[in-house]
């Protein structure tokens, strides 16, 4: 893991997500907060990269109504120090490399990296 | 600062009472309670009462129902540690000097609130990308089994030694085993989780009178002794941190064995919230009973089972007995001075001297956990 802080994402590609990241000790956060829970400065927003790797997953199979099962949820650690929760589309396995993509119902999800464009 | 006892203890039967209600079985686990410590409701000074989704009022509506209106009461709202944290408000209370014998409550009437997988409140951004509680713990064991090297087939001792504790509790939802090609077989939930690696959902109601130490001694002399009632709520992690271990529960139990001046290696007995087969084994480890990552195979060995070294949820646990869940922490209490006393059946554990109950709940994106209490009973 890289140290909070690192330039994301790269020039010219909009970051699908925004966290907090506090200029005075660089602790990152997501989801975005006010206060930093290190030192207790203010936070600034901070754009997110697009690519992580899942630490963990799972299929779920029963959820809320507001969801069609089966979904593959995916915990992936972004390179700022954060883990975001997302659905994944395909299989999942730990350690793999994923991106983010716009969803429309979701806002985003994550897919293996090298599919799609 | 008195020393706090419980006096007596009472529970419903847990499971789905379709014809009944928060307030019925409230009113039946306090009423076996006060039998049981031989006391007059009178003499009841103070009420505290856990739960989740019951609403507004809910222990005023259980004290009206039993002639004790009127004394002071605080609900307790602390998610799966709400019936645990009403035991702490009335210990706290009778330390504090100012009750001498307090009624703590917990209750649930989870069938007529809720159906299918609970999800974390539905602004969380998490549950907004389609978290559930089963989601989460199947994240976890999918960790767990990459961490530790161990199987999907191990995990499943879990359910199947807590449903056979059940079995053996006549106030357990659950009364049948199972084998472990049916928890393997169930119908799947998220994966690995099954439904059989599922608390169910349940109604039900229990209760514990506690008093200070004077009160112990007048009333009935054979008060178990609440040596340690430990709380911490979940931490804002800068960094990801491992889903495998717990520094929620971890925090939680230390603070207990330091109050009660007991270690891990003094526990006769743990309730512990198995919510899902693989809590379990992160909140025994998180306890320091069993080695980190090494829980299924001492389970694999019959440590955990009764008449093993350190038995796990005899009563059953959620997976067994069943989670209606602000009853749920009293319930563990009710469990664990049933034994220490000796009037625990079927599922006796001989010679039992310290028991430890573990409950911990909720969700929020970005903590770890909402709230855990570790609470230590001494004979």
């Amino acid at each position: 893991m890289t140290t909070a802080g690192e330039p994301a994402p790269a020039a010219g590609v909009a970051a699908l997500l925004t966290g907090s990241r506090c200029p005075a000790c660089g602790a990152a956060f997501f989801p975005p907060r006010q206060v930093c829970s290190r030192c207790l400065g203010k936070l600034e927003e901070a754009p997110l990269s697009a690519r992580g790797t899942v630490y963990t997953h799972t299929v779920v199979h029963q959820s809320a109504p507001a969801f069609e099962t089966p979904y593959t949820l995916v915990y992936v650690d972004l390179p700022e120090g954060v883990r975001v929760l997302g659905q994944l589309a395909g299989e999942a396995r730990i350690g793999m490399e994923v991106e983010l993509e716009p969803d429309e119902q979701l806002g985003f999800r994550f897919r293996p990296v090298g599919e799609g464009s | 600062m008195s020393d706090v006892y419980v006096l007596g203890v009472g529970m419903t039967r847990f499971g789905k009472h379709p014809d009944r209600d928060a307030t019925d079985l409230g009113a039946e686990a306090a009423l076996e309670a006060i039998r049981d410590a031989g006391i007059e409701p009178r003499q009841i000074e103070g009420a505290y009462c856990g739960h989740v989704f019951q609403g507004m009022a809910m222990g005023q509506r259980v004290l009206a129902h039993i002639g004790l209106a009127g004394i002071p009461l605080t609900n307790v709202e602390n998610v799966c540690s709400s019936g645990a944290v009403s035991i702490r408000e009335a210990a706290l209370s009778i330390r504090a000097g100012e009750h001498d014998v307090v009624l703590a409550l917990g209750v649930e009437h989870l069938t007529s609130r809720f159906q299918g997988a609970l999800t974390p409140d539905p602004d969380d951004v998490e549950a907004t990308v389609g978290l559930t509680m089963p989601g989460i713990y199947a994240m976890r064991a999918t960790r767990y089994f990459e961490d530790y090297g161990v199987t999907r087939r191990q995990l499943a001792l879990i359910p199947v030694k807590n449903k056979a504790n059940a079995a053996r509790n006549p106030m357990a939802q659950f009364q049948e085993a199972v084998t472990v090609e049916q928890v393997l077989g169930a119908r799947p939930i998220a994966e690995p989780l099954g439904k059989l690696d599922c608390s169910p959902v349940t109604d039900g109601g229990a209760a514990a009178i506690l008093c200070s130490a004077a009160a112990a001694r007048r009333l009935n002399g054979r008060g178990v002794r609440l040596a340690a009632s430990s709380l911490r709520t979940g931490t804002v992690d800068p960094e990801p941190v491992s889903m495998t271990f717990e520094p929620l529960t971890n925090a939680a139990a230390r603070d207990a064995y330091e109050r009660a001046g007991v270690g891990p290696g003094d526990v006769s007995l743990a309730e512990v919230h198995d919510c899902f087969s693989i809590a379990e084994a992160l909140r025994v480890e998180g306890c320091e009973l069993f080695p980190r990552g090494g829980y299924l195979h001492a389970v694999e060995r019959g440590e955990a089972s009764l008449g093993g070294r350190l038995p796990v949820n005899p009563s059953g646990g959620l997976l067994g007995k069943g989670h209606p869940l602000g009853a749920t922490g009293v319930a563990q209490v009710v469990e664990i001075v049933r034994q220490l006393r000796g009037e625990a059946g079927d599922r006796q554990i001989e010679g039992a001297k310290v028991g430890l109950a573990h409950c911990r709940g909720g969700k929020a994106a970005g903590v770890e956990g909402a709230a855990c209490t570790v609470q230590i009973l001494v004979r």
